[in-house]
């Protein structure tokens, strides 16, 4: 029997995919289709975790008076959101799509080198022998239980001296790689990638670097598209540290929204329609990432 | 010694933060960095100075631009935080942190000011000629530090008057009129003793509570004294001794009043529920809050606005213009900070966002004494607010200590008028124990 | 198992000539290659973390043994007092219990819901996609919406549960009041955000389980239950302890829920719902503004986070191995069981 990945390099991914899937459908136990109550199950997850975006649309919908005289003012949302929609987009004490910008650069670039130096990091954690290596993962994982709030200080300090203050760097650069993703990347390398691989290829003569990139990266695909996609999401809502180092002359996303609220007087449907706005990208992220997951998941199980 | 030891530090990390990361540091853009407190004013220099603030000063755009008029060398730009807290944390950390960072002027709400007059070495003084006699004493004694100097310019003020349901009024048959229920109330010599008796009649012929929270109540009441839990020496009275905390504490949570409370912690989403259900007839009401009463009460009409306040005038809140120290334009930036409180402007300020301007000369001003509130019943609330601002007669003093002291008294409110889960005695013993452990 | 040089990409990295039978050069190389590319591996986060990590935690230590406040800096060398301070005070036992009690009633039910969900995700469904994300949503929702609708539902008089809770007879809860009710109202925000994302993460671990061993399972006449319990789990055991750590260190420093629970942010008028990282933040940012004490706080979370996390690390570790978990000859002879059956069907 050959095995999908051999399929995967001999004849491409298209391929590999449809012989997995041929494997799956010739094996007749594991892959029935499940029983309805288990899609009623997670149609209940999933109704739950909309109700909030729900929500927002409603809000966003209503007038303040309605707002303030029931906790459902209505129950659907309708148009007149779309008038709130114009109103964030050409609000006055910030520029919409700079803010939306700023939000797509930081979560961009800190999302891909996330992925990057934390593959790198979990493959030689989990896969290499080298001296200190246990004792350094610990360390890795002990970083994660330093509280935050208490960093901004000195953070602060380091990148005043360094003049970041106000620039984007300065909410990309101490969030380039973190502790959760090495630490993740670690865990799923143990699992996911048998030994097996990596010896082949070395046999093979291949450097390091190229196992890395022919095995391990393959293996990891997966678990980097959801590394991805946490990552992206976690920066996007991210509010405190941005709040300190950036203002509303060069803002993300998320101050820009908190900003519609510069009053004693706050407009829950303008900021509701702000906050839908601020998810709406991420929505669209879902769909394209959703499917890259599941293929990820399909083309990267890899067989020993 | 312990200065160098710091700036040592802070000057390695940086050093080294720089050689690890082995970038050219570009040319810092913060003023703050080099600390060259007041910088002449040289007026040919074309600079640009910043402007921190938050929720709503009423600084639009095209006022600042008109600062270009009289100083044709300065574009001024504004920076926003949208609430009071997200500003203090980014003050307080950027102070923490040596300065860098900062706008060439801060505003600062009035609850910050001890702890900033404690530090008033790291701001401008603002003392000036100019603007001597722009406010009244309690607005200004504040924000002055223990050797004379001014740390801030005030903006806006909250002069309290009463708000109050003239249908719920009506109901319990009490007269509506705004006139008449500021003479009810006691009129110019109005009492606290005042306020609950009438409260007493109102709750024997209605449902609804008299007022809101028995803590907003005990706020007025200790703003009245000119020193609550400190000595002018800034020492802590301790508050098993604090006979006036304690009356005060007394006063709101004795039966008769709590009989009149509503029970409910301000801003809670209770308290915000309760405008619609008829909760309380009246609230303690700083000009400010009018918003916040508006807002939560839509489809409410009925809303007033009367001209008294219990135990005399009464200040809740308000803000002030500071210029931090470490600021490459400090000069200029106080120059700006001047004008931007100017009575003129301050009206301007009123006309944008609503916002109490604290100069006396502006409380003459037409645009503010014609001022009305269409929610409330078209109130002139420009006059009846001017009047509020003259009758503040009390300077409460606020040393290093008085939040911390403060909050232990009002848990203990909360306790007895919100959660209801403790009696005023046992609560209060549980404030003299958290002020114990405050250590001081 | 096939024994194929991989394709592969442009690559200046690669020293080595294939099959290469020489010994020198090359192969001096070829174990410098080995030596040293693990470091350079993992050097990114640390170098990384030097630059803004390590320089905040030291500052902190050095802070913690000074009279420190926030605006006023530093003052005298005080030794361990900050320390016995935070010992000193009735508040810090109070947020000591707040916060395990908090994080119990998160991490307990999340991690169990988190792993069902994922098993229920982890059929032949249909739309897959569309569950996947689905079971996300909560995660990309803005805080401040979720903040909003929590407040509403636990509101104490006029909160929507307090009204269902009426209108069916029971008595109400005071949500604001009692410490285990606000712990209760606390946790189901910390759930109801990240259930999703752990169970999607146990999902992808699920994924990388070789289906032949479930083919093997069912030829041995395991039902489902006997299947996740016997396959699923000490497959995923790595997984498991991952979630458990993250969520332990995440649980152990919640901040945002108590601090919007209330519209002061003091964790409740007898602290009844304080995190110690909410204990920390305005032991520096306000009342006080004493950072010195604040950095003394810090360590201890740090210490104690650490010494729960390894707690736990070794307590899962236990489970994960054994527990039954099928051992590696025992899964050989199961694929040659399923190899067979399938040669011969």
């Amino acid at each position: 029997m050959s095995s999908i990945p051999a399929i995967q390099q001999s004849a491409g991914k298209g391929a590999a995919r449809a012989a997995a899937r041929r494997a799956n459908r010739k094996v007749g136990g594991y892959d029935r289709r499940p029983h309805v109550v288990i899609y009623v199950l997670l149609a209940l997850v999933v109704l739950i975790g909309l109700l909030p975006l729900y929500y927002t649309l409603v809000i966003g919908s209503s007038d303040p008076v309605a707002i303030a005289q029931k906790a459902l003012p209505q129950l659907f949302p309708d148009l007149s959101i779309f008038d709130k929609f114009k109103e964030v987009v050409n609000a006055q004490s910030f520029s919409f799509w700079q803010a939306v910008w700023n939000s797509v650069i930081i979560a961009v670039v800190v999302s891909a080198s996330t992925v990057m130096f934390s593959t790198l990091a979990g493959f030689a954690f989990a896969k290499l022998r080298f001296p200190g290596r246990r004792g350094l993962l610990v360390f890795v994982i002990a970083t994660m239980a330093v509280p935050t709030q208490l960093g901004v200080v000195p953070l602060y300090i380091v990148m005043s001296k360094l003049g970041w203050i106000g620039h984007l760097q300065a909410v990309i650069v101490p969030s380039l790689v973190g502790a959760f993703g090495v630490f993740w990347m670690t865990q799923y390398l143990e699992e996911a990638l048998p030994y097996e691989l990596i010896e082949a290829a070395r046999v093979d003569g291949a450097s390091m670097f190229r196992t890395f990139w022919a095995i391990a990266l393959p293996a990891a695909r997966p678990a980097a598209a959801m590394l991805a996609l946490f990552t992206f999401v976690a920066q996007w809502v991210n509010f405190f540290w941005p709040s300190i180092v950036l203002n509303n002359q060069n803002p993300t996303l998320p101050l820009a929204v908190r900003l519609l609220q510069q009053n004693y007087f706050v407009d829950y449907s303008l900021i509701m329609a702000g906050v839908f706005l601020m998810t709406l990208p991420l929505l669209v992220l879902f769909a394209f990432a959703g499917r890259q997951l599941v293929a990820g998941i399909m083309a990267g199980a890899v067989k020993g | 010694m312990r200065k160098t030891t710091r700036k040592f530090l802070a000057v390695t990390a940086g050093v080294a933060s720089v050689a690890l990361l082995a970038t050219a540091c570009s040319g810092d853009e913060d003023p703050g960095d080099a600390t060259s407190g007041g910088a002449t004013g040289d007026s040919s220099k074309p600079i640009t100075l910043t402007v921190a603030t938050f929720n709503n000063f009423g600084y639009t755009d095209e006022l600042l631009a008109e600062y270009k008029k009289t100083h044709p060398n300065v574009t001024v730009k504004q920076t926003v935080a949208a609430k009071s807290e997200d500003a203090r944390t980014n003050l307080t950390t950027k102070l923490a942190a040596g300065g860098a960072g900062l706008a060439d002027v801060e505003a600062i709400e009035i609850d910050w000011l001890p702890e900033l007059v404690q530090s008033g070495d790291k701001f401008l003084d603002l003392n000036s000629d100019e603007v001597k006699d722009r406010w009244l004493e309690f607005k200004t004694k504040p924000a002055t530090t223990a050797d004379g100097k001014l740390i801030g310019y005030g903006t806006d003020v909250g002069p309290e008057a009463i708000c109050y349901r003239s249908d719920l009024f009506k109901a319990a048959g009490l007269p509506t009129d705004r006139a008449e229920v500021a003479e009810l109330l006691g009129g110019e010599n109005a009492t606290w003793d005042d306020y609950f008796k009438v409260g007493k009649t109102f709750a024997d012929k209605s449902d609804s509570a008299w007022f809101d929270s028995a803590g907003a109540i005990y706020q007025a009441l200790i703003n009245q004294q000119e020193f609550a839990y400190e000595n002018a020496d800034g020492s802590v009275v301790p508050l098993a001794d604090n006979t006036t905390a304690q009356e005060a504490y007394n006063t709101v949570t004795s039966d008769e009043v709590q009989a009149l409370s509503a029970h409910l912690g301000q801003w809670s989403e209770d308290w915000t529920a309760a405008f619609q259900k008829d909760g309380f007839a009246t609230m303690l009401c700083p000009a400010w809050m009018t918003g916040p009463i508006e807002q939560n009460s839509g489809g409410i009409t009925g809303w007033d606005v009367a001209d008294v306040f219990p135990g005399g005038g009464g200040n809740w809140g308000g803000s002030y213009l500071t210029v931090p120290a470490a600021g490459a334009n400090a000069e200029a930036a106080k120059e700006l900070a001047a004008w931007l409180t100017s009575p003129e402007i301050q009206i301007k300020a009123f006309e944008n966002a609503g916002t109490f301007p604290s100069q006396t000369e502006a409380l003459q001003d037409p645009a503010l004494t014609g001022a009305k509130n269409a929610f409330f019943n078209d109130a002139p609330v420009g006059e009846i607010f001017g009047n509020r601002y003259a009758a503040i007669k009390v300077t409460p003093f606020k040393g290093p200590n008085y939040f911390s002291v403060h909050t232990t008294v009002t848990d203990a409110i909360t306790k007895v008028d919100v959660e209801q889960s403790a009696d005023a005695q046992t609560a209060w013993q549980g404030a003299l124990d958290a002020f114990g452990a405050l250590g001081l | 198992m096939p024994v194929k040089s991989p394709v592969a990409p442009e690559d200046e990295l690669d020293p080595l000539p294939p099959k290469t039978r020489r010994v020198g050069f090359s192969q001096t190389l070829s174990r410098w290659d080995v030596k040293v590319s693990p470091y350079l591996y993992i050097s990114p986060f640390f170098i990384l973390f030097l630059i803004t990590g390590l320089f905040p935690i030291l500052y902190t230590g050095y802070v913690s043994v000074h009279q420190w406040q926030m605006l006023q800096g530093q003052g005298d060398f005080v030794g361990f007092k900050n320390f016995t301070d935070v010992f000193g005070q009735p508040d810090f036992w109070k947020s000591l219990r707040n916060t395990f009690s908090i994080f119990l009633l998160s991490s307990i039910p999340q991690v169990i819901a988190a792993i069902l969900i994922a098993a229920l995700l982890d059929q032949n469904l249909r739309a897959k996609t569309f569950w996947r994300m689905g079971v996300l949503l909560p995660y990309v929702v803005a805080p401040v919406a979720v903040g909003l609708i929590f407040g509403r539902l636990f509101a104490d008089q006029s909160g929507l549960i307090n009204s269902w809770l009426t209108a069916i007879g029971l008595p109400a809860v005071q949500w604001h009041v009692s410490p285990l009710a606000s712990h209760f109202a606390i946790a189901t925000m910390v759930n109801f955000r990240w259930t999703g994302y752990n169970a999607l993460i146990f999902l992808a671990a699920m994924q990388a389980v070789p289906r032949e061993l479930y083919e093997a399972a069912i030829i041995d006449g395991a039902g489902r239950v006997r299947q996740f319990f016997s396959v699923t789990i000490p497959q995923i055991r790595a997984t498991v302890i991952f979630i458990v750590i993250t969520s332990t260190i995440g649980g152990l420093q919640i901040f945002d829920e108590p601090r919007v629970f209330d519209s002061t942010g003091q964790g409740g008028a007898s602290r009844q719902w304080l995190t110690m990282t909410l204990y920390l933040y305005n032991t520096g940012w306000s009342g006080q503004y004493n950072l010195g004490r604040a950095a003394a706080i810090a360590w201890l979370l740090f210490l104690l986070i650490l010494a729960i996390g390894m707690v736990n690390f070794f307590v899962t570790q236990r489970i994960a191995t054994g527990s039954g978990a099928p051992s590696k000859r025992e899964i050989k002879a199961a694929k040659q069981r399923y190899d067979a059956q399938r040669k011969s069907a």
